[in-house]
Formats: structure tokens, sequence, C-alpha cells
């Protein structure tokens, strides 16, 4: 299958850490050229740049003081030229460029704050009351689960020295409570032109949304949320009608019309948290965490799921106008992105990297153009052919593929045959000599064993009084050995004493340095390692057993006996 | 330069403070700011604590847990462990790893943060679910519910740890909760295996079917109603939820085990290959699958294919006795006794319980020439299971071709009871009565009482021209007695003796018992479980080592393994081995 798209620009190295909400393509100069411009997040803590990219060279950079959450193009006045502003949210702020220029910073209303608290400090500021039980009572408020400033927090967390200087610094300064944007996107305000006014809708980290009068700079409507928004999708005009499909941080979506003050009416609950929301038409298309794609209506019916083969990293509608097509581009954490419309994959991109970063839109003067970044920082560019057709293949037609391929059953070969044939003339004579071989096996075992018990020939003592475990370590490659004896007291609480250690062996292969060992008291459960050197003697490279055998004094059959099979000598072997 | 506007108060002292930090960076917004002079004193800008919580959410929605970690540690360090939702989210990446205490510990944090929120409480009561707390999980639950009373996932995680807690009627009053709440799926499916644990499958079916009218397409729900629906013997609907399931996705796996287990019930040999091809591919190491595909070669008559496929299924799973049933009762059709008795007494050894297969041991013990012990095998079956007509029959086969007449008639006569309660009786199995009733002199509708006529009839045999003689005798037959190995036949007894067997070692590792059946029977089996498969050398084993694929999870009910491979099967080919031929 031949790619529908044409690399335009590819550079694995441009060092950008972005997401989708921080991209946007717009013909900010009002010349035809589209720009498409990143907010970078940097370093994450600083370094932050708006950049603008014209024709994939970096036409200017704008260093933002935090961290950008969302970057939107829309047109905040009827000026001609045409020239779109950009906004960027940052904390509690969202900048406006126009002209790539600073034009304005507004900032989000400060929330409400307890009115307890705000008596406190301004008690503290006329030195009313002092810094201890300023404390105590700030404490008191936080543990009843009342929210408090960030001033009242970091006091909390003060040592009790540096209280006096830290409310000395901050107490002059009005007291407020801000709060952050989590996500920002536009809504045309009374007009669907392609170049009308748009209201910017901002959700923040206090559960709100709101939206804002483009030229007055006014919160125009709030409305408070169950969960902290993480994805906006509108829709609508909003002096006529306007839809708003939040999806929030406790997993649910929320659907908020045009007058609704409460989100809570329409509610999706997925089962895991969205990566990635979009809306096409009335549908409105949901990745999870759990590598599903979900699609709802918009009344929240569950209309299909399907299973991706990894987990998404972010989504984008492709709308490609002058193609009337429609669909969702879907990264993967397997570097690809899968395109689908509706339910059906229709294309699959292949990128150098987990793409964190998807626009798609007008780029230049290239109407189809794919906008990436990756998590490794990388920038790539494609374009959309315009002889590419995206065939809806539909799955569900005719069997799948694997039906057609033949099942793997495992060979057998003329042995097999024969055997069977054998078997088949000899089966009662096979049978008999198994079971008969079976009995003789069974009967040599028990004898064996019978034999170990009545020898005392195994390493765990069989008798009760004298409950002892032994095992043995040989050492070395020869022809000097180091042997180990470790021997253990299994019993619980009865110590055992008056035990030699001795062995038996064949005194022309070996040599023992040491051959009798007195034990000295075992105490229960203790581990007790005896060691001694043996030579070998034998240099023809032959190795026999020798026999740990663990005595009682004055009873000549060993408690227990432990057979060690001796290595080859290593140096004779080699000789 | 742009001419700055500003339209509020908050405005002009937000950039005041900015600008302190801006001057180097951005040199147009300090113009704004310059031309108001800082304040003498002006306290430095707090950041709030919450200022990253939506990259961290981000980077752990995209699963980049590395970067998402290093944000964590950055914003607790700013915020002196002040920021809930970064603590919040370090414990759900613990909980990903695997590390359930750790995420418990810092969930508990969470809740001392935010002694308000139902969330905080509800991760906490999840992690204690995890370690398999439940009591704990129930208690933090029921606190979580206090706060937000109308939850879906209190009422459904609630019911699942009365669940594992026994408390049948608890849970199922929370999943009823929870699904009135929201009809969420996986209440269904956790309120129809309640049922179905309590054995009650009418109403295991409705809940499902409910759950198949919110969920029309959902695989999963159809394939379980499919599966109630075959529990049932509802096998028409079964089929047809199956397809349903099919329709939706054609790759279901378990969909298509289930069906293609239904189509080998009515001998659609080749439609079920041709769906097995496709779960063949998607779980090439299910035994369960392997099993089926053997039985379909087995059904078309490709014995070695089947064989090979039950041979590949029991690699995958060594301890499946219906594979080892399967395999034993090929081999019996194959004429490899010595073989199926091995398969049989393996199987046995898994499911001591079962009549049918000790009924096949006894058929292979027959064909083995150990009469003794076919016999006790089939008293054996005959005790475990005395409705099933095919045991007294075949033991009556065989007890009349060892010449103990009288005691097959008492078999026969069991026959004729049986088959009476039993609805629908293998047409071979009468045949084989009626071909043997009056070779042991009495009628088809034999009544056991009638002692006096047997008596009789048994009697007048001796006069008539012996019966037997007429044909050979049907053990002896295949084998002319094992004069090949004439060495052999000194030295081995015929299969040692219940008395010698009792001074055996093997008693040290089965235990003695009393009864002697038993006795003998237990011989057979631990016979069996130290023996190499003779032809295993053959088999060519699958050569990828990987763990099993994951199998229905733990559903008993659901193994569409081939039941029916143990009721229809059997019975004919068992008796095509045992006299048919010779009668």
């Amino acid at each position: 299958m031949t790619s529908k798209w044409l690399d335009a620009y590819h550079d694995p190295v441009a060092s950008l850490y972005t997401f989708t909400q921080c991209l946007t393509l717009a013909d900010i100069q009002a010349d035809g050229d589209w720009k498409l411009i990143i907010a970078d997040l940097g370093t994450g803590s600083y370094d932050m740049k708006l950049k603008v990219y014209k024709n994939t060279n970096l036409m200017s950079e704008h260093a933002i003081i935090d961290l950008p959450t969302g970057v939107v193009n829309f047109y905040m006045d009827t000026l001609e030229p045409r020239t779109p502003a950009i906004a960027v949210a940052s904390g509690p702020y969202i900048y406006i460029y126009k002209n790539l220029r600073p034009y304005f910073k507004f900032t989000l209303p400060p929330l409400s704050i307890n009115q307890i608290e705000q008596e406190l400090w301004e008690q503290a500021k006329h030195d009313n009351i002092n810094v201890f039980v300023l404390r105590d009572a700030l404490e008191g408020l936080r543990s009843d689960g009342q929210l408090l400033t960030v001033r009242s927090l970091k006091f909390l967390q003060l040592e009790s020295t540096d209280l006096e200087a830290f409310a000395n610094l901050h107490k002059h300064a009005p007291l407020k409570r801000q709060t952050v944007i989590t996500c920002l996107d536009t809504l045309k305000k009374s007009l669907a032109d392609e170049d009308a006014i748009s209201c910017l809708v901002v959700g923040t980290e206090n559960k709100s949304i709101y939206i804002l009068d483009p030229e007055a700079f006014t919160v125009l409507t709030t409305v408070d949320l169950p969960s902290i928004p993480v994805f906006i999708s509108v829709n609508g005009l909003y002096d006529v009608e306007y839809r708003l499909v939040v999806s929030c941080r406790n997993g649910c979506i929320y659907t908020l019309k045009r007058g609704s003050k409460e989100g809570s009416k329409y509610c999706i609950e997925l089962n895991s948290q969205p990566v990635g929301m979009e809306r096409i038409n009335k549908t409105i298309y949901v990745g999870c965490m759990d590598e599903t794609l979900q699609c709802y209506s918009s009344k929240g019916k569950k209309l299909w799921t399907i299973k991706l083969p990894t987990s998404i990293t972010t989504m984008k509608t492709l709308d490609y106008s002058p193609r009337q097509l429609k669909t969702l581009l879907v990264a993967l954490s397997n570097n690809e992105i899968h395109m689908y419309k509706d339910k059906y994959l229709v294309d699959v991109i292949k990128t150098e990297g987990v793409v964190t970063g998807l626009q798609f839109g007008r780029f230049g003067r290239e109407d189809g153009t794919l906008v990436m970044t990756t998590r490794g920082g990388g920038l790539f560019v494609k374009i959309l052919k315009r002889s590419a057709k995206f065939e809806e293949k539909d799955a569900l037609a005719g069997p799948p593929i694997s039906q057609n391929q033949k099942i793997n059953i495992p060979k057998k070969t003329k042995l097999f045959v024969d055997q069977t044939l054998r078997e088949r003339q000899n089966a009662v004579a096979m049978h008999r000599t198994f079971q008969r071989d079976l009995y003789l096996l069974r009967l040599n075992t028990a004898r064996q064993y019978v034999k170990a018990l009545d020898n005392s020939m195994n390493p765990i003592s069989s008798d009760p009084t004298e409950p002892l475990k032994l095992s043995a370590q040989i050492q070395g490659i020869g022809p000097t050995f180091k042997l180990t004896v470790n021997l253990q007291n299994t019993s619980l609480s009865q110590p055992t004493s008056n035990l030699i250690i001795t062995f038996n062996y064949d005194d022309k292969l070996y040599s023992f340095r040491n051959k009798f060992i007195e034990a000295p008291m075992l105490v229960p459960g203790l581990n007790y390692a005896f060691e001694t050197f043996i030579d070998c003697l034998n240099e023809k490279g032959v190795s026999d057993n020798v026999k740990v055998y663990v005595l009682k004094s004055g009873r000549s059959v060993p408690i227990i006996t432990g057979v060690i099979s001796m290595p080859v000598s290593e140096a004779v072997a080699v000789a | 330069m742009a001419h700055v506007t500003n339209n509020n108060d908050e405005n002009v002292t937000d950039g005041n403070k900015s600008g302190q930090t801006q001057e180097t960076e951005i040199p147009s917004i300090p113009q704004v700011t310059t031309a108001l002079k800082p304040k003498a004193k002006k306290a430095p800008e707090l950041p709030v604590n919450e200022r990253r919580n939506w990259l961290i959410h981000l980077h752990y929605v995209q699963k980049d847990f590395e970067t998402c970690k290093v944000l964590i540690k950055e914003q607790l360090t700013e915020s002196g462990g002040m920021c809930e939702y970064a603590v919040y989210v370090q414990a759900l990446i613990h909980r990903q790893e695997g590390k359930i205490q750790e995420s418990l510990e810092l969930f508990q944090t969470c809740t001392l943060l935010n002694p308000n929120s139902g969330e905080n409480l509800k991760q906490v009561a999840r992690s204690l679910f995890l370690l398999a707390r439940h009591k704990a999980a129930i208690d933090v639950y029921n606190e979580a519910s206090n706060i937000n009373p109308k939850d879906w996932e209190i009422s459904h995680n609630l019911g699942v740890c009365y669940m594992y807690l026994r408390d049948k009627a608890k849970a199922k009053e929370c999943f009823k909760q929870a699904i009135d709440i929201r009809r969420h799926d996986v209440s269904y499916v956790m309120l129809g295996k309640l049922y179905l644990m309590e054995g009650d499958l009418n109403s295991a079916v409705d809940i499902c079917k409910n759950a198949v009218e919110f969920y029309p397409e959902s695989p999963d729900l159809l394939t379980t109603l499919g599966l109630l629906y075959m529990q049932i013997g509802q096998y028409q609907k079964a089929f047809e939820n199956l397809g349903n399931a099919l329709t939706f996705n054609p790759q279901h796996t378990k969909a298509i085990m289930a069906a293609g287990s239904m189509m080998q019930g009515h001998c659609d040999w080749d439609v079920a290959l041709t769906k097995y091809r496709i779960a063949a591919v998607n779980t090439p190491e299910n035994p369960s699958l392997w099993n089926n595909i053997g039985m379909c070669f087995f059904g078309k008559k490709k014995y070695v294919a089947a064989i090979s496929c039950l041979k590949r299924a029991n690699y995958l799973a060594p301890f499946d006795w219906k594979i080892l049933y399967n395999l034993g009762l090929v081999h019996l059709s194959m004429q490899q006794f010595a073989s199926a008795f091995h398969f049989l007494s393996a199987a046995i050894n898994f499911k001591p319980k079962m009549a049918q297969l000790f009924m096949l041991l006894a058929v292979a013990l027959t064909n083995l020439e150990d009469v003794d012990n076919a016999k006790q095998a089939y008293e054996q079956a005959i005790s475990l299971d005395n409705k099933d007509p095919s045991i007294p029959m075949n033991y009556a086969v065989l007890l009349y071709n060892n010449g103990e007449r009288r005691a097959a008639s008492k078999y026969l006569s069991i026959f004729t009871q049986n088959i009476k309660s039993v609805p629908n009786v293998d047409q071979e199995l009468l045949d084989m009565a009626s071909k043997l009733g009056p070779l042991l002199q009495v009628g088809d509708n034999l009544v056991w009482k009638d002692q006096g006529k047997e008596k009789h009839s048994s009697a007048s045999i001796a006069n008539k021209p012996d019966p037997v003689t007429n044909k050979p005798d049907p053990v002896a037959a295949p084998f002319t007695r094992p004069t090949t190995s004439s060495a052999v036949e000194a030295e081995i007894p015929p299969t040692p003796d219940i008395l010698t067997e009792q001074t055996l070692p093997s008693d040290l590792l089965m235990g003695a018992s009393s009864d002697t059946a038993n006795t003998k029977l237990s011989r057979t089996q631990t016979d069996m479980s130290e023996f190499p498969q003779v032809s295993d050398t053959h088999l060519s084993k699958p050569t990828t080592l990987d763990p099993l694929p994951k199998i229905e999870s733990g559903k008993p009910s659901q193994l569409p393994i081939l039941e029916q491979s143990s009721s229809n099967v059997p019975v004919s080919t068992e008796l095509k081995m045992s006299p048919l031929s010779d009668l």
C-alpha cells in the first residue's frame, strides 16, 4: 500500500516539549501563509517559549513565564486586515498576542476566600494576634477541610522560627486565592463565519468553566462542574446555542448546553481515564487509558468500542474540507497514528517516535497538513496527497482473513504409524511387560528405601531421639578438595551431644587430613559447619563416592549417612 | 509596539510582580508594568500548589510514568507535600506498578490532606480490596458512600467485596443498587456470576438478557448469554446469541469456541473446523481449541490428525482430564489399547468420580485380556453411575464372552431397566441388547426377579448347540494369545493379584484401602502417574514454551470444551470394540 502522505518536514531533534493542546495553525499575518504556533514547555520548569514556524523555519520566539497549558487562535475584533490573535493559557493567566506581539494579559477572577481566614490575616496585619495564634487558627480551619489560600498553606508548613518573617513579608499584600487553567478552547460568538469573533472557553482547576468575552475580557458565563476539566470540545454559537463537551479528571464526560449552570445532567461515566476526546458531528470519540477507543452519541449512549493494539497518547480530528473528509487521528505509543472513519480503520501512519502532539489543518499554503511532535522532541510535518482516497473497509462483511489460513496440525512421521501398528499387534504383551517392570521398579524402590532406613543411609535422621539433618559440599577443583559437612539439629528444643563425624573412603584414592571430627553440642535450629581437606591420590582421573557418617559415641550404627560423589580431580585431568 | 490596555485593576497588581521576573525575558510586557512603579517592598508571588496538576494528569493518562514521577517529585518539593493531586497520581502509578501497599499509604495521605473527598476514600478502599482486606475495604466504602451517596462505583465495588466474603445476599443487593444508579455492563456480568455461583441459572440468564438489551453490540455479553443458554439446554437461543456475538466481532475466540463445540454437537465437522481456524490464529496455545480441533478430525475419521491435535492439547494442558479422556477414546478406536489404558487411567487420576472413564478403562482392559481388572472397573463404574445404560450393557457382553451367563443376564436386565428412564437410547445399544438377549435365552423384556426362567434358560443352553462356539471368542480374536513373546509369558503373571498388590510398595504411595475393588483400581491409577507416554517421542510438540494464553476467565461454566464427546461418541465407539462384530 502506497502512503497517502508526503513527507514535508522532518526534524527529530527540534527539542520541543509540547502537546496537542499547545499546537495551533493560524494565518496570524493575514497574508494567506498559515503559521504553526507551538507553545513549548521548555525543560518543564524553565525556558518555556512560544514558537512560531513559517514554512518550517522558526520565525519568532517569545518567552513565557509559566508552563503553557494551551494555545488557541481566535479573532477578537472586526478590524481589517483580519489577523487572528493568539491566546496562551498559563497558570491563572491568559496572554494574548497580536501580530506576534504581547497584547494583553487576562487574569482569572480570584476565588472566594474563607471569611475567617481573611479576618485572621487582617488581624495579623495589624499585629493584633501573634503568629502562633494565627497558625493554630489556620490549622483548625485546614483540618475542617476548608480550602485555604496558598499563603496560609505555606505558612502552616513553616518552622516556628520562620513564621514571623513570613508573616511580616506577606501580611500587607492582599490575600487572594487563585486557580490554574487546565484547558482552553474557543467558541464563536454570534456568527459561524471562518473569521467571526470568538469567545474563549477556559476550564480551571477549581472545577469551573468560564466563557470570556473577547472584546471586553469579562466573564460572560461561569459553569461549575463536579470535577476538574481536562479536555473541552466546543461547538455552536455563544449567542444562539452551543454545547460544551468536557471530560474531567473523575473519568466522566459532561455535556453542557447554553443556559445550564450545572454540568451533571448529561454524563458519560467511563471505565478508564480519557486520554483524548474529540467530537465529530454528533458523536463523541473518547480514547481511554485502557487502550480502547469508544464512541458515544451526544446523548451519552455508547455506540461502539474498539480495542486498540496499544495505549493512546493523543487524539485529533482531521477535518479536510476540500474532500469533505472528517476522520479521527489517534496517536499510539507503538509509533503509529491510526486514522478512523467512524469505526473503521482507514489508514495507519508510521512515525519516528511516540507522537504526543497532533494538529491537522492549513499550514503555509497547503490545506491538508499534519503536524506531529513526538515525546523525544521531534517535529514532523506530512502533507495529505490530493490523490489519497480513504475507503471505508467494512470489516464486518466477509470472514476475517485468518479463516482462510490453514490450521497448523503437527505432522506425524512414518515411525509413528509403524509404532501404532506394532502396538495394535502387541498391545497385551506391551501392557504386561510394562506392568511387570513397573512393579519391579516399585519393589526395588521399596527395598532400597527399607535398606536405607535400616542402615541409616539417609541424610535425615529417622531416629526420633536424634533429629539431625546432614548436608555436605565439596569445593575446589583438585587435587585438594575442601569438604564442608553441615549438621543441623532439627528438634525444637532438645540439644544433641556426643556426636562424631567420620568418613568411609577408598584409601588408595583419597587421603583425608582430618578423618575424625568431634562435633560439639548441637543447639536446635543452628547450622554447624565442619571442614576437612581431602587430597586425591590417583592421577588417572578416577573418582569415587565418599561416605560421611554421623555417629553417636558408643554406637556402631551411624545415625545418618551422607554419600558424596567426588568430582574428578582437575589437575589430574589436565595432566 | 502594541498598545496595552489594562481593563481592570487586578492586572495592574499582577503585572507588577510578574514584571520583576519578566524583565530579562519578555521585553514587551515589562513596558507596561514599568509605568507603574513597584511599591517599596513587595511580597513574592507564591506559586499555586496545583499549578502543575494538569501536566501531571496529562503525562499520567499518556502512561508516561517516568516523566510523571519526576513532575510529581518537583511539585511535592515545591508545595512541601501539600499537593493532593500529585500524591494521588503517585499512588495511582504505584498501583499500576503493582506496589499496592505503597499506593494505599499514599491514598491515606490524600485523605488526610483532603478529608472531604469521596474519591480519595474510594481509592483507599480500592487498595484495601486489592490487598484482599475486604472487610476493611467495605468499611471505607461505606464511609465514602456517606460523602457520595449515589455512586455506582461504590455500590459495585461493595458488591464485589461482599462476593469475596461470600455474603451473596448483600452482594446481590449492592449490584442491583449499582445497576439502578447506572447500567454498567460490569455490574450485570458480576450479578450474573453471582447467580451462577448460586446455581440459579434462570436468574443469571435474565440478568444477561437485560444487559444485552442495554449493550446490544457487546460480544462479551452476547457470548456469556450464549454460554448460559447452553448450560440450561436452550441450544437454539444459545446459537443465536453466539452468532450475534460473532457478527459484531468475528474474531471473538470465546464465542468461536462455544459455537464450534455446538457445531460439533451436530456433527458439522467442516464448519466447526473453519471457525476454529480463526481461533487458531488468535490463540494458538489454547488447549481447549486443540482438543476441539482434534475431536473434529476424529469425527471426520482422520485419526492421525486427531491424535496429533489432542496430544498438542495435552501438552498445553497436561492436567485436563477431558483431553486425556478424548485421547483415550481415540486410541481405543485405533485399537491402541495399551496407550488408551494409560490415557484413561491418567484421566481417572484427575477425575476419579466419573463412571464413563471407568467404563472406557474396562473396555481397554478387556482388550488387554485383563478380565479381572476389567470387571472391577465395570463394577466401579456402575457404583458411580447406575443410570447410564451403556455400562451394564458392556459389562453384560464381557461377562457373556467370559462364559458367565448368569451374571451377564443380570446386567442385561439392569440395562433394560435403565433404558426406561433414559430418553434417547443409542440404537446400537438396543441392537446389541436384542442380539445378546436371545443368546442368553432371555427375552428382551426380561425382569431380573424372574429367577426360575433364568435358571431354566441356562440349563437349556447346554442342550442346544452352544452359540458361543459359532463365533470366535471376541476378546481373544484380535490377538492370538501373546505367544510371540512366550518367554515373557512365562515370567509375567497376568497383572499381579490384589493380595500381592497390597504388599507392594505402591501402597506406600497410595495409602492402602480395605475395599478390594478400590485397591485394584487405585493400582491402575498409580501406574499411570509415572508412565512415559509410549508414542510421545513421535509427537512433534509445539516449540514455543510461552505460558498458556489466558483461557476463559476462571468461569467454570464457560469452558467450551467438548462435553458431548463424553456422552455420545464414546458409547458408539466403545461398542464397536466390544463384541459388536462378533455377535
